[in-house]
């Protein structure tokens, strides 16, 4: 029985090593080639898969000892097939990636793999690029040059409003001096309006008195 | 809008009444000054405001018989307000008389910035003395009060306005004054290289070629940091154009300053005069030879 567990064995060990192999290799292959050894390595992991799954029954059907033993190197081989497949499924992701990117640019891929192909293009190529970027620098100090005319006339804004701030404050002075002058005009005001009041209730008193005494005389005359 | 010209010509004739007739205790101005106030913000809503205006200079001789010249020129103003939209010539009258209200209030500060609204109109219709005039009394009623800033603006325009009409020497130094003051300042001294290259393309209408040499050196005295800046190589290489009547590198040194910074139209129309004169002189010489 463990004859024919160790024939798979043997197997399983062989084979994870191809495709740990071409795992590595695929990861730098990429394009059309990538894709093959990607479903060539995934038939290799079914196979694998199928081979841990028939020395799992072997090992079940042979004695408790030696059945501990295969039961823990079934184990290992088992998380060995699982990082093979992680990394096969990490590489055919980036796979993924880098075929729509490809895509992408493949036109410029080719422009440029055309181009640099030819010196003097080369050179015209740098040429023009310093160019595009003397101009950007050039517009970029324009518009350091309109920010510091702008900055100058928010300083001068600024100012401005400094010194209509310390006039509105001075006036605020004078108008608190003129609010207490006109708090004592308005008091004296009022004790004079008392004044009167007292003085012409006064003079009402003595002329009523004056009356009474005169009529008190005329009648008892 | 009817609603409110019907309500506004409603309370004017009220006012007229209580003007014509008699009043108790001779309260009259006060209410008919009262009911033109109502009339004119009427006619301020219903947006005639040639009827506003009018309202409102009745309102302001209701004051004036009443003594309260305060009121009688804030109606005047008010009044030149409303006709800035449509009469400009009765909005200046009404400004006047405003502003002599308030001179004899001795409110300076109301008068000199009515002042600089007048003298605003007359920019805007184009008549450029008449607005040096009012910005020049302007300024001294500001200055009188301190405003320094406000001074400065008023009279930057007057050197502006000079300039156009070739008073180069009185537009200099206006400039070179404000630059003055502006260096003790610490948040206008930026400015200051603006109004020395307004200084400078002053100096070069004049056509005066020591002078410019002069005033160069002047300047960077007055600002030792003048000479590193874009506005210092343009004047100096105008004012070396100039010496040597060449009009190709005039032109250079314009079109390599205009690249970076758009030239504003005054200092366009004062540089193309200073062409000029290099061309008709170019012409001259030719001609004598």
């Amino acid at each position: 029985m463990s004859a024919v567990f160790e024939g798979y064995e043997k197997q399983y060990c062989e084979l994870s090593a191809n495709l740990s192999k071409k795992c590595s290799s695929a990861g730098l292959l990429d394009g059309e080639q990538k894709k093959q050894k990607i479903s060539e390595i995934k038939s290799g992991l079914d196979t694998a898969e199928a081979l841990i799954r028939k020395m799992d029954l072997e090992a079940r059907g042979l004695q408790p000892n030696i059945k501990a033993v295969l039961l823990a190197k079934l184990r290992e081989y088992k998380s060995d097939l699982n990082n093979l497949k992680s990394e096969v499924k990490q590489i055919a992701s980036t796979n993924l990636d880098q075929a729509a990117r490809d895509d992408l640019l493949e036109a410029g891929m080719a422009d440029t793999l055309a181009v640099s192909a030819n010196q003097r293009d080369r050179l015209l190529m740098s040429t023009e690029r310093l160019n595009n970027s003397s101009n950007r620098i050039m517009e970029s100090r324009k518009v350091m040059l309109e920010t510091e005319e702008l900055g100058v006339s928010l300083l001068h804004d600024l100012h401005q409003q400094r010194q209509s701030l310390l006039h509105a404050n001075n006036t605020m002075h004078g108008v608190d001096d003129n609010i207490s002058r006109s708090k004592k005009i308005i008091s004296n005001i009022s004790r004079r309006m008392d004044r009167n009041k007292w003085i012409i209730g006064a003079i009402i008193t003595v002329l009523v008195i004056a009356i009474a005494v005169i009529l008190y005389f005329k009648l008892s005359k | 809008m009817s609603d409110h010209i019907a309500r506004g010509e409603d309370f004017e004739k009220k006012a007229e009444k209580k003007l014509s007739g008699w009043g108790l205790f001779g309260s009259k101005y006060e209410d008919a000054a009262d009911l033109f106030d109502k009339a004119a913000n009427s006619f301020k809503l219903a947006k005639s405001w040639d009827q506003a205006g009018a309202v409102y200079v009745k309102l302001a001789n209701c004051h004036l018989k009443l003594d309260s010249k305060h009121e009688a020129a804030n109606a005047f103003a008010d009044a030149a307000h409303c006709y800035k939209k449509s009469n400009i010539k009765e909005s200046i009258s009404c400004l006047e008389q405003s502003v002599n209200l308030f001179l004899d209030i001795g409110r300076l500060n109301m008068s000199a910035r009515y002042y600089k609204e007048i003298a605003e109109l007359y920019e805007q219709e184009q008549n450029l003395e008449q607005a040096i005039v009012y910005y020049e009394r302007a300024a001294d009623l500001f200055q009188s009060e301190e405003v320094t800033t406000s001074a400065n603006q008023c009279k930057q325009k007057v050197a502006q306005f000079a300039a156009q009409l070739e008073q180069y020497q009185k537009a200099i130094e206006i400039y070179e004054e404000i630059a003055r003051q502006s260096l003790n300042n610490n948040l206008l001294k930026y400015g200051v290289k603006g109004h020395l290259l307004n200084a400078g393309i002053c100096q070069l209408c004049k056509g005066d070629v020591v002078a410019i040499s002069n005033a160069l050196e002047k300047y960077q005295e007055l600002d030792p940091t003048f000479s590193g800046t874009r506005e210092y190589k343009l004047l100096r290489d105008l004012a070396a154009a100039v010496d040597e009547e060449d009009i190709a590198k005039f032109t250079d040194a314009v079109k390599e300053f205009d690249s970076m910074t758009q030239l504003d139209a005054w200092k366009t129309t004062l540089l193309l005069r200073v062409k000029e004169a290099l061309k008709a002189k170019e012409l001259e010489e030719d001609d004598l030879t």
